[in-house]
């Protein structure tokens, strides 16, 4: 088993599939990654699980490896817990050896969910919803693992991660306005061509030039930039600027089908790189970051806006609410 | 059953048999700076400038056994009692200076669980929507044995 637990992912979920299934029951959402070379070890690491939860998890993919022969299952190294991140106001974020997470790094969650009352005596949440009002419900199996490991619980961000979770909210208004788009487009029309033209440029200078320049700019500096993570999600900003690049070409050749085609893959790329850094890679950022490094973040975000036209940022905004609106009355007119 | 004010109600949490663990040798205090009490710090002072600063209700590091190691460490500090002191329209004012003038860094907040000690963050709040900049608060809730109850991002 040692040697799976050595593997990158992607091989490992190729080799045996169900794998993938295993891994989405626990909320561990590798098998669209488009890297996937991130160690299984890592993968258990990086999403908290209890060590409980997390035996269980390697039983059964053990299981799926090496089905009806008794397998020792080994425990994935950890170091101790530190007390309080107020003790290294100082502390860089953990290098990894290799994979995702500082080897042996299991960092506090008490910044990851807001407790309530009854945490804070000990007493377990059994409520079929949570407080963000989301389902709770979930398989048998699984019943017995904390809400935040599933990532059904609301996250709390540190002010300047926030500020990026925010932001992704207006981009998913415009991915999820992309198939209304699709599905109604006249490449001959002029407003047809001018609505896919704003919806890129909205892509050009807030999702990338605004969200993802701090990213990669400011953010990733507090990381090293050889983790996989980091490689998985710096690819993903690479593989989308391809698709815009790919859909301005295509609406120079009034190619319809690359155009639908690049569309349809960006929306798949960054509702799938969204779910990633909100619920994986911020948390984790969040929980090895001291108190001192999040000032900095949040005053060195506050100077690269400054440096942004303020009046693009706002015409963005503009554009995704107004689309928002028109496609929501013509979806009503429809119904009418 | 109402028990009255739980900031002043009377508990007895002595512990019956010596706290195991080792206790030799010396601890150095991480306090940098004097004074540290709200209305007689400057918000000029050099220790605040471009700091962390922990503002810490009076009673927090009576409780916390690890306060100067935990939470002063690395940090410049000011320390008031939302309950008992007078003039708190100036500590408003004092934290707005702190976060504009001082352009400090973060600003961490340790309150006790009793209810009235609340109003500390609410000062902090209220400074930093009256200052020009924004920074990011902290608020840690302190158990009354000294245990951490909640850690959030304000």
């Amino acid at each position: 088993m040692e040697k799976y637990l050595n593997k990158g992912i992607k091989d490992l979920i190729s080799e045996f599939p169900k794998v993938g299934d295993i891994l989405n029951e626990y909320n561990i959402g590798c098998v669209p990654c488009s890297v996937g070379s991130c160690l299984l070890k890592d993968i258990v690491q990086i999403h908290n699980l209890s060590s409980g939860d997390e035996e269980e998890l390697i039983a059964r993919i053990a299981r799926v490896i090496y089905p009806g022969r008794k397998i020792k299952i080994p425990k994935v190294q950890r170091k101790a817990k530190p007390k309080s991140k107020e003790m290294e106001p100082t502390r860089a974020i953990p290098r990894l050896h290799s994979g995702w997470l500082v080897d042996g790094e299991r960092p506090s969650t008490l910044l990851r969910t807001s407790k309530v009352p009854s945490e804070i005596e000990g007493r377990s949440r059994t409520k079929a919803r949570d407080s963000c009002g989301r389902n709770t419900e979930r398989p048998e199996h699984i019943r017995g693992l904390k809400a935040e490991v599933l990532g059904r619980e609301c996250i709390k961000y540190s002010p300047p991660l926030k500020r990026l979770v925010d932001e992704h909210i207006l981009i998913k208004k415009w991915i999820r306005l992309i198939p209304t788009v699709i599905k109604n487009i006249d490449i001959e029309s002029e407003s047809d061509r001018r609505l896919i033209i704003d919806g890129m440029e909205f892509i050009k200078y807030y999702a990338d030039g605004f969200h993802h320049a701090k990213e990669e700019d400011i953010l990733f500096e507090y990381t090293d930039k050889n983790l996989d993570i980091i490689k998985a999600i710096l690819q993903d900003h690479e593989t989308a600027r391809g698709h815009v690049r790919a859909i301005f070409e295509g609406l120079k050749t009034k190619d319809k089908e690359s155009i639908i085609e690049h569309l349809n893959g960006y929306k798949d790329l960054l509702t799938e790189h969204i779910k990633k850094e909100d619920e994986i890679l911020y948390p984790w950022i969040d929980r090895n970051l001291s108190t001192k490094q999040v000032g900095e973040l949040f005053s060195k975000f506050d100077e690269a806006e400054e440096k942004i036209d303020k009046e693009v940022v706002e015409k963005c905004k503009r554009f995704v609410v107004e689309e928002t609106q028109r496609i929501e009355k013509i979806k009503q007119e429809v119904l009418k | 059953m109402m028990d009255g004010c739980p900031g002043s109600r009377m508990q007895d949490f002595r512990k019956k048999e010596e706290t195991k663990g080792d206790e030799s040798g010396k601890r150095e205090s991480q306090l940098g700076q004097w004074p540290i009490q709200l209305h007689l710090v400057s918000p000029m002072a050099p220790y605040y400038e471009k700091a962390d600063v922990l503002l810490s209700a009076d009673c927090v590091a009576y409780t916390v056994g690890d306060f100067h190691k935990d939470y002063l460490k690395g940090k410049s500090i000011a320390i008031a009692c939302p309950k008992l002191d007078e003039g708190q329209d100036e500590y408003v004012e004092k934290i707005k200076s702190l976060i504009d003038d001082a352009k400090i860094n973060t600003l961490t907040v340790m309150t006790m669980q009793v209810p009235c000690c609340a109003g500390l963050v609410a000062i902090a709040r209220q400074a930093l929507e009256s200052a020009k900049r924004k920074i990011p608060i902290k608020s840690i809730v302190v158990s009354l044995q000294g245990g951490i109850l909640s850690e959030d991002w304000v």
